[in-house]
């Protein structure tokens, strides 16, 4: 090779390595604090700070090109007087992200998490001091945020030792979040009633099936939504299904040995007659959709705030079909319905590196409480999104896919703190809305199962993942032998020796905590 | 990358620099070569070596915050929780069992299909075949298991309608434990037995034409051709590929096995890879996760080594 070309290359190698290992270096997370710390108080230029947030499958947000460039997040930035910028953390890789940002110690000043302080998520953070107490900051700043967050949801971001508040919470005041959905042009044509009870909805399961409907009950994969009859013999068993029995001891309510049976009794009713789907162990959640949504199905369980959507889609495919949400069907004890869900549903922390503005964002999330918030995330931009008329707003609610798009990232995802049961201002102009509201508010509001939960969970419930609930699955262990009593390939009446292996495999040790806790009300939520 | 450095250690040897000055000069009159291997070298100690070292957090209980530092040193603990979890015994016999039938089936299926494409004479027809094979190992695990549980429903399936006309089944393949490993082990073989015979083709497209010729006219026929030719020449690729399959015994891989498993199957897919990810994963328990793993790995390197000298002894050829 001449000497010459030999130079040219060896210093492109070199150019190539330097410039390689110095790109690192430029988004320094630290650079953005700097300047923002450096500047008098009295300039009082926006107060910037970086935040990271889950794109929880939104797709106006997952397709964006640039969401810190999004003319929603600029109009916000001037209300608020805030530079953000935001870190969108990737839906399905929540956690994994999460904990890689914590272990690398990329920390942006705010933090989004999903639920209480020791969500896998925040992957021990809030123990090992990385966030700010905020019970100060929210006497002085947060006055609107104390006033608007009920008691309870504060309870979740609260350290039950120190009394500490680590993080602002969005709520759902309605927790009966899931309802019973059933076809009522179909029940108008088998001639009955809409049913109460279990007995009654099994009647009606049968005329459903003798009338040719495919699946009468949309089954899905690990009972998820469709859980409806354990929710009815309170046996659901997920991780805030605990309670205290007559014996002192505080256990997974699928140890109430007769409801259970019965419960799985009536799944096992259901697969022999062909009211549920053979194949239900294999079912997802967008086969579910599809069947539910292509007219297959004459019952099931959805979120009652999807009923404008769900509902449109299977009126496109099937004009005749009529839905409405009705009272879950009732168990032995007169109750029914679902698992209730946390009251909080995202909650937001500050690093305690942030320490210097922290009283700036802890004022900008209590903005998102007030009526000019409520206007903004409702209907979006004056001029552009609604008009005034006669000093009230007028707003058309989309109905095409970029504009419910659009909706839900505004209603649901920009908008930090707030209820989120449903969006009163959008849902209070067309009828579904009006139908899904009064669901929740007459309806939802009186039914669903809640048991006794611990946040931070149990530790031995970590110790023996076989035994450990989801929120809205069975542990593992238990949900194995459920299903195989279904299929009948195991006697019902063996239930109790699956509760004895529960107990042998390190059950004894998931009540001994969970009865000492309860007692002790160390973080137990009732 | 390797040519380099292959070329280097001939050179090295032809030289035969004595001493510590002699060596020098000779990297410097070779230092194009040097400088060329180092972002090589650098990657592999970056990326592959130096997180090695992360392997220590198995004997400790590793903290995110406290780092490896921080993170209290508890020796075997992991290790033992993972030998007397209850269902340790079913885990690791699922997983060998799913090894077996991975090597006895996905490994040989592609050399019998490449052989069998190598004596397709219309050249059409063989392209059109291999594009067809290939095509699958581009889908995700995800996609494979929804054409998979599609194929195999009792309902709608493809092969339930098929035995019916034999007056069969339906049979739910995907909720019993007895089929399960079938079905995760033939829908690898799907996904990938296009992919596999590329190395193979590659590999008889470099035999001698002659050698056929000279066969022929001793009258050999096809099949003799195939035994005596055709089968020694692929040997040495088959032995370095087995050996690196060997290495993997354990590693099935999650995401195949996990998008597949349901409670009704669980008993015969659950597997190392699916449990480190329950167990470990989805607990933050990073320790007790990189103990499996590392169990796993020992005994990769230990089979790994065991072939590699049988066969070292048996066909001379080996990976080191």
């Amino acid at each position: 090779m001449p000497k010459q070309a030999m130079r040219m290359l060896m210093l492109i190698l070199v150019l190539a390595i330097v410039a390689g290992c110095s790109g690192n270096n430029q988004p320094s997370p630290g650079t953005g604090t700097a300047e923002g710390s450096g500047e008098t108080p009295q300039v009082q230029g926006p107060t910037k700070f970086s935040i990271s947030m889950r794109t929880l499958n939104v797709a106006y947000v997952e397709k964006h090109p640039d969401i810190n460039k999004d003319p929603y997040v600029q109009a916000l930035e001037e209300m608020t007087n805030t530079d953000l910028d935001i870190r969108l953390i990737p839906h399905n890789e929540y956690q994994d992200k999460m904990v890689q940002m914590f272990a690398t110690n990329d920390i942006p000043d705010v933090v989004q998490g999903s639920g209480g302080i020791s969500g896998p998520e925040l992957a021990g953070a809030v123990e090992n001091g990385v966030f700010l107490p905020l019970n100060d900051l929210l006497e002085e700043h947060g006055k609107d945020l104390l006033a608007f967050i009920p008691e309870e949801a504060w309870a979740r971001m609260t350290d039950s030792k120190t009394g500490n508040i680590y993080g602002i919470p969005e709520i759902l005041s309605n927790p009966s979040r899931r309802a019973t959905w059933i076809r009522t042009d179909l029940l108008e044509q088998v001639g009955k009633d809409i049913p109460t009870t279990v007995e009654e909805t099994l009647e009606v399961l049968r005329a459903f099936k003798e009338a040719g409907v495919e699946q009468p009950f949309a089954g899905r994969q690990n009972f998820k939504y469709a859980d409806t009859f354990f929710g009815a013999y309170d046996v659901l068993g997920y991780l805030n299904q605990f309670k205290l029995f007559p014996d002192g001891q505080v256990k997974p309510n699928f140890f109430d040995v007769d409801n259970m049976k019965a419960a799985i009794g009536i799944y096992k009713t259901m697969h022999d007659e062909g009211l549920i789907s053979r194949e239900f162990a294999t079912i997802e959640s967008t086969d579910f959709r599809s069947i539910v949504t292509s007219g297959k199905a004459g019952m099931w369980s959805m979120n009652a705030n999807e009923l404008p959507i769900w509902g449109a889609q299977l009126m496109e495919n099937v004009p005749d079909a009529r839905v409405a949400l009705i009272p879950s069907p009732t168990g032995p004890d007169g109750g029914g319905g679902y698992a209730h869900y946390n009251p909080v549903t995202r909650s937001f922390y500050i690093n305690k590196k942030a320490e210097d503005k922290a009283a700036e964002i802890v004022q900008f999330f209590n903005w998102m409480v007030s009526d000019e918030a409520e206007l903004f995330f409702s209907y979006g931009l004056e001029g552009e999104d609604y008009t005034m008329v006669n000093g009230e707003p007028s707003f058309e609610v989309p109905t095409d896919t970029a504009g419910t798009d659009k909706m839900r990232y505004l209603n649901y995802w920009l908008w930090l703190v707030q209820d989120t049961t449903y969006n009163k201002m959008v849902s209070s102009l067309t009828e579904t809305g009006q139908q899904m509201i009064d669901a929740f508010d007459n309806m939802l509001a009186h039914e669903g199962r809640k048991g006794i939960e611990f946040d931070p969970r149990l530790e031995a419930l970590i110790r023996y993942p076989d035994l450990n609930p989801k929120s809205d699955e069975m542990p593992p262990l238990i949900l194995e032998h459920v299903l195989r009593m279904v299929y009948g390939r195991e006697e019902i009446d063996n239930y109790e020796a699956v509760l004895d292996e529960y107990l042998s495999k390190g059950g004894k040790e998931i009540i001994e905590e969970a009865t000492a806790r309860y007692n002790n009300q160390e973080n137990a939520f009732e | 990358m390797e040519a380099t450095t292959a070329a280097q250690t001939t050179l090295t040897k032809k030289e035969q620099p004595r001493d510590k000055r002699r060596v020098l000069r000779f990297m410097w009159k070779y230092k194009a070569l040097y400088l060329l291997s180092l972002p090589g070298i650098l990657y592999f100690l970056i990326f592959k070596y130096i997180p090695l070292m992360g392997s220590v957090i198995a004997f400790q209980n590793y903290n995110l915050f406290a780092g490896f530092s921080g993170s209290p040193w508890v020796g075997l603990e992991h290790f033992t929780r993972m030998f007397s979890h209850y269902d340790f015994l079913n885990i690791l016999k699922n997983t060998l069992l799913l090894g077996i039938y991975d090597i006895t089936f996905a490994f040989t299926a592609p050399i019998i299909l490449a052989l069998l494409l190598n004596e397709v004479r219309m050249v059409l027809y063989k392209k059109v075949v291999q594009t067809v094979i290939y095509a699958p190992h581009f889908l995700s695990w995800v996609i494979v298991s929804g054409i998979f549980i599609g194929v195999l429903s009792p309902s709608s399936g493809v092969a339930n309608t098929m035995l019916g006309w034999f007056g069969l089944g339906p049979i739910y393949f995907l909720g019993e434990d007895s089929y399960i490993r079938s079905v995760l082990v033939g829908s690898g073989l799907w996904r990938d037995v296009g992919w596999g015979t590329i190395i193979y083709l590659a590999a008889l497209a470099s035999i001698n034409p002659d050698l056929y010729e000279a066969a022929e006219m001793d009258g050999a026929g096809r099949w003799r051709q195939m035994l005596s030719i055709t089968l020694p020449a692929l040997l040495p690729v088959i032995t370095i590929l087995f050996l690196l399959k060997m290495g993997d015994f354990l590693d099935y891989g999650f995401e195949r096995v996990f998008v597949f498993q349901n409670p009704l199957n669980i008993r015969n897919s659950e597997i190392l890879d699916t449990y480190i990810y329950k167990a470990g994963l989805t607990q933050m328990q990073y320790s007790y996760a990189t103990a499996i793993g590392l169990f796993k790995s020992v005994v990769g390197l230990f089979l790994l080594a065991i072939a590699n000298t049988l066969s070292k002894k048996a066909t001379g050829e080996s990976l080191y």
